[in-house]
């Protein structure tokens, strides 16, 4: 009875703590996007399309990282190798996305470069932990 | 419990807000050096003023380190007290730097910013790491 009792702690703290700072640091960072790309569009002269398929692609941004966090945070705290996996696997889009606009974007501001290599050092920790909990939990015998 | 728990993030995202204001700063700091010589100024004070600002832009970002390490550690995490004053001081830094920035201030005046803003919070989240290990 007391070995049923005795279920294993797997979830891992650290990776939580990233979940929720990226969480916050995004609403930040998407804030801070829309509001370049406004200062962008009145100062420079940004060709109409670009800009909309860069706001467009923002969008899908936010939608993206909603998700990750969302099967991250879920994955994580109910210790479901599968919904953990699913977060490591939108991270390679939205990592492409980041990277998009570090470099390839019409106009790169240097706050945006800035912001930009943060969120990357987040996506970095957050698939080394990511990958070491997916391990953890899959290594787990629980009963 | 709501506000402690509010504390946790507006702690990070002013941290990381001084933390990227300083970096662009690393960038863009030539009209700063300008705006604190004379019109006719010659190379050597110009590299002079530019090591120090350097050197001083180096040492905040050593600072951030160890407020980096206290906060993710979660030595001062939870500790309101710490929070509250690097709310303060990291917000007071995000604002009178962004002064610094856009009004082009002469370099002088972050030796100011840097006493008040980054080694004060700096200092006590040294003395919390201390004090646990004493523990």
């Amino acid at each position: 009875m007391l070995l049923l009792n005795k279920v294993s702690q797997l979830s891992s703290t650290p990776l939580q703590i990233l979940f929720h700072l990226n969480g916050w640091y995004f609403a930040a960072f998407f804030i801070a996007e829309i509001l370049m790309f406004i200062y962008k569009g009145v100062i420079l002269p940004y060709p109409q399309a670009n800009l909309i398929l860069d706001v467009v692609l923002l969008l899908l941004f936010l939608g993206l990282e909603t998700l990750r966090l969302f099967y991250g945070w879920k994955g994580n705290l109910c210790q479901r190798s599968l919904a953990l996996f699913v977060s490591v696997a939108v991270l390679v889009p939205c990592a492409v996305l980041s990277v998009y606009y570090l470099l390839l974007q019409t106009f790169v501001l240097r706050l945006e470069f800035v912001l930009n290599a943060v969120l990357l050092c987040f996506y970095s920790f957050e698939l080394l932990l990511g990958l070491m909990t997916i391990s953890v939990f899959s290594r787990a015998n629980v009963y | 419990m709501s506000a402690l728990k509010s504390l946790v993030p507006a702690r990070f995202l002013t941290l990381v807000a001084h933390l990227v204001i300083v970096i662009t700063i690393f960038w863009s700091r030539d009209n700063n050096i300008k705006s604190c010589l004379p019109l006719e100024f010659t190379e050597e004070q110009f590299k002079t003023e530019d090591t120090r600002l350097l050197v001083a832009l180096s040492v905040t970002l050593g600072l951030f380190v160890i407020e980096l390490a206290g906060f993710l550690s979660g030595v001062s995490m939870f500790n309101s007290n710490q929070a509250v004053l690097s709310l303060l001081s990291h917000s007071g830094a995000c604002v009178s730097l962004s002064c610094f920035v856009f009004q082009q201030w002469p370099c002088w005046t972050y030796w100011i910013m840097f006493s008040l803003c980054s080694v004060i919070p700096a200092l006590f989240e040294f003395i919390l790491l201390i004090s646990l290990k004493s523990v």
